[in-house]
């Protein structure tokens, strides 16, 4: 990690000597991510990100990474406020602590956007604008992608993410609030978490599969944990009966799908998500009207459309 | 205490609590759950331990012998996602003998630096929790590794295949701990350790090379992980770089629950793998009774704490230390 923020600086330095040159205005834009290299999205993600900023030549941008460390995040963020860059884009690593040093950053002056993931409501106030994906949203459609699956009736189960997440809390509650609307006939017998994990999702599913006689269904809040749920329902033999449904759609997930395996899920690329932060900020910067939610879309993805979409690399 | 009965139940509990707690539990559960004591639910709570167990296996010579090895946790994610990730670029033979060899290697780093630099086991194997972490994270760049040829791969026999009926996982768990308990048990090795553990100087004025057994013995917890590792990687057909974060603690709880004690010198392979089935079977019941699994925790604390102390009040013939 300290030799990525040597670098991050030593191309900064490299930057500012270039930019002298640059007539047009340039935006400094630094950004301090989550834990870059903890998962393929955000891997994936930074590289789509400095991709996305060297193309725009209006763009010099301070690529930091917390390393899932909220004090190394605060002390980035006070960093980037001392360098003085025209906008800060962050990546929570805890959406509560590091409301105070977002605050800093307003009262400097510098718009913050936030990225993939909210800060608490009380920092709301102080930044310029979210970027992300809509998880309820996301939630909302798993559950119509399951409803369609089981023609409206059924008894599924639920395999949620680690508890604690924005992420696995919105998900889970955008699908359990739609699914009763779209598919009363349909009931959610009992949710577990399995951690993003693909091995705790699976025990889950083991532990499922022979608790319940019947299940038509499985929503996973992620396709890494769905297929871990797939795996256990082949090994019992009743992959065939049951509808797997995820979100963010993974290569995994993808293939799984392409054999008819896995009925749905949701496509949210790590791609559009680091551009659709650049883009936020530097709609901010140009001082256009950009909402206070800035949601980049996320469909549906099933067998059948899926020859639009790209296969994750994740 | 001058009751004979009275000091016969506190030998049987001595002697055997941790296969009464375990009766206790298999009761338990069969009461609030019908499916608790199906065959396929056995078959299930078993399959699963295995990954657990046969790391406890090495885990519990590792002990037995005066030391702790907390990097197993780390180092089953990096020996699954070497051996999952190597699997479709050189193929499953190969892959798994690379695997074993670089897990093998990590196990002599342990065994090095606590067996010959005599340094503290708990420091070392704490670094190198994170260090191995570190390590699968360069190796992968973060990407999560996947087998593509899921169907046909002979690899699926460790997780998923069965052998005379009986689920391999299962035959690998309990064949491993059949013969290393007779290793540690009858053999002149299994006594070295022993020795090794429950008294060092002793051990060493007798003639036996504790830095060499000391270093096996982490090759040996090694040896276990990468098993785990094939296993876990097969079951799986893929792997996330921290899928074994926090397997460490699972593992020493069984090796506890099992009666082995922290100090060294004293244990048994063969109660580590009751332990193990004690955490496999608390984690199901309670999922069968829909709690959330991370009940389990919890209950596994209370559980560890009582055969802890039930461990050693048996010893002393009271509950309480009798110096206040």
């Amino acid at each position: 990690m300290t030799l990525k923020l040597a670098a991050a600086l030593v191309a900064t330095t490299a930057l500012i000597g270039a930019s002298g040159a640059a007539q047009a205005e340039t935006y400094k834009i630094g950004i301090t991510q989550n834990n870059v290299g903890v998962d393929s999205y955000q891997t994936t993600y930074e590289k789509a990100f400095i991709a996305a900023a060297d193309e725009n030549e209006n763009v010099e941008a301070v690529v930091l990474d917390a390393g899932g460390d909220v004090a190394r995040q605060i002390a980035q963020i006070q960093d980037l406020i001392q360098q003085n860059v025209d906008a800060i884009i962050i990546w929570p690593t805890n959406g509560k602590a590091v409301v105070p040093a977002v605050r800093k950053a307003h009262q400097a002056g510098i718009p913050v956007i936030v990225t993939n993931s909210n800060i608490a409501e009380e920092g709301l106030q102080f930044i310029a604008s979210f970027s992300g994906p809509d998880n309820i949203t996301q939630g909302a459609r798993s559950a119509e992608l399951m409803c369609e699956a089981l023609d409206g009736k059924g008894k599924i189960v639920q395999i949620s993410g680690q508890p604690g997440y924005t992420t696995a809390i919105e998900r889970a509650k955008g699908f359990e609030d739609r699914l009763p609307e779209v598919c009363p006939d349909v009931e959610l017998m009992e949710t577990q978490p399995g951690d993003w994990n693909r091995e705790k999702s699976q025990r889950v599913m083991e532990s499922f599969l022979v608790k319940y006689d019947q299940i038509d269904g499985v929503y996973a809040g992620d396709d890494n944990m769905g297929v871990g749920a797939l795996n256990a329902a082949k090994a019992a033999g009743r992959a065939g009966d049951i509808a797997f449904v995820g979100a963010t759609n993974f290569a995994v997930g993808y293939e799984a799908m392409a054999r008819g395996e896995y009925y749905g899920s949701i496509y949210q690329s790590p791609v559009d998500d680091a551009e659709a932060a650049l883009k936020t900020a530097l709609d901010v910067l140009a001082g256009k009207d950009v909402p206070a939610l800035n949601y980049f879309d996320t469909p549906k993805i099933t067998k059948a459309n899926m020859d639009e979409f790209d296969k994750p690399v994740f | 205490m001058a009751d004979p009965r009275l000091k016969s139940i506190g030998d049987l509990l001595a002697r055997q609590g941790i296969l009464i707690a375990f009766a206790i539990f298999l009761v338990g559960f069969a009461v609030f759950s019908d499916r608790f004591l199906t065959p396929e639910n056995l078959e299930t709570v078993i399959r699963q331990a295995a990954i657990i167990g046969v790391m406890a296996i090495g885990v519990t010579v590792v002990v037995i012998g005066g030391n702790l090895d907390l990097s197993v946790g780390s180092m089953l994610s990096f020996s699954t996602v070497l051996v999952v990730d190597l699997h479709d670029k050189i193929g499953p033979e190969l892959a798994i003998i690379v695997m074993l060899a670089a897990t093998l290697v990590l196990g002599a780093i342990n065994g090095f630096l606590v067996g010959v630099a005599r340094l503290n086991s708990l420091i070392v194997t704490l670094g190198m929790l994170s260090a191995i972490q570190g390590l699968t994270l360069i190796y992968t760049g973060g990407k999560n590794v996947d087998i593509l040829d899921q169907e046909t791969t002979w690899f699926a026999i460790f997780g998923r295949g069965h052998i005379l009926g009986i689920a391999t996982p299962i035959l690998m768990f309990l064949g491993l701990a059949l013969f290393m308990h007779v290793v540690m048990a009858y053999t002149p090795f299994g006594r070295r350790v022993y020795a090794v553990g429950g008294n060092p100087t002793a051990a060493v004025f007798s003639g036996i090379r504790r830095s060499r057994l000391v270093f096996s013995t982490y090759l040996i917890s090694a040896f276990t992980t990468g098993i785990a590792a094939l296993i876990l990687g097969s079951r799986v057909m893929g792997s996330q770089n921290n899928v074994g974060q926090g397997y460490e603690l699972l593992v020493l709880a069984g090796v506890i629950l099992g009666g082995t004690s922290l100090l060294g010198g004293s244990g048994n392979i063969l109660k580590t793998v009751i332990g193990v089935l004690i955490l496999g079977f608390i984690q199901n019941g309670l999922l069968l009774m829909g709690f959330p699994y991370y009940a389990q925790w919890l209950v596994t604390w209370v559980v560890i704490i009582l055969a802890v102390w039930l461990d050693i009040a048996a010893k002393r013939g009271r509950l309480l230390s009798p110096i206040a």
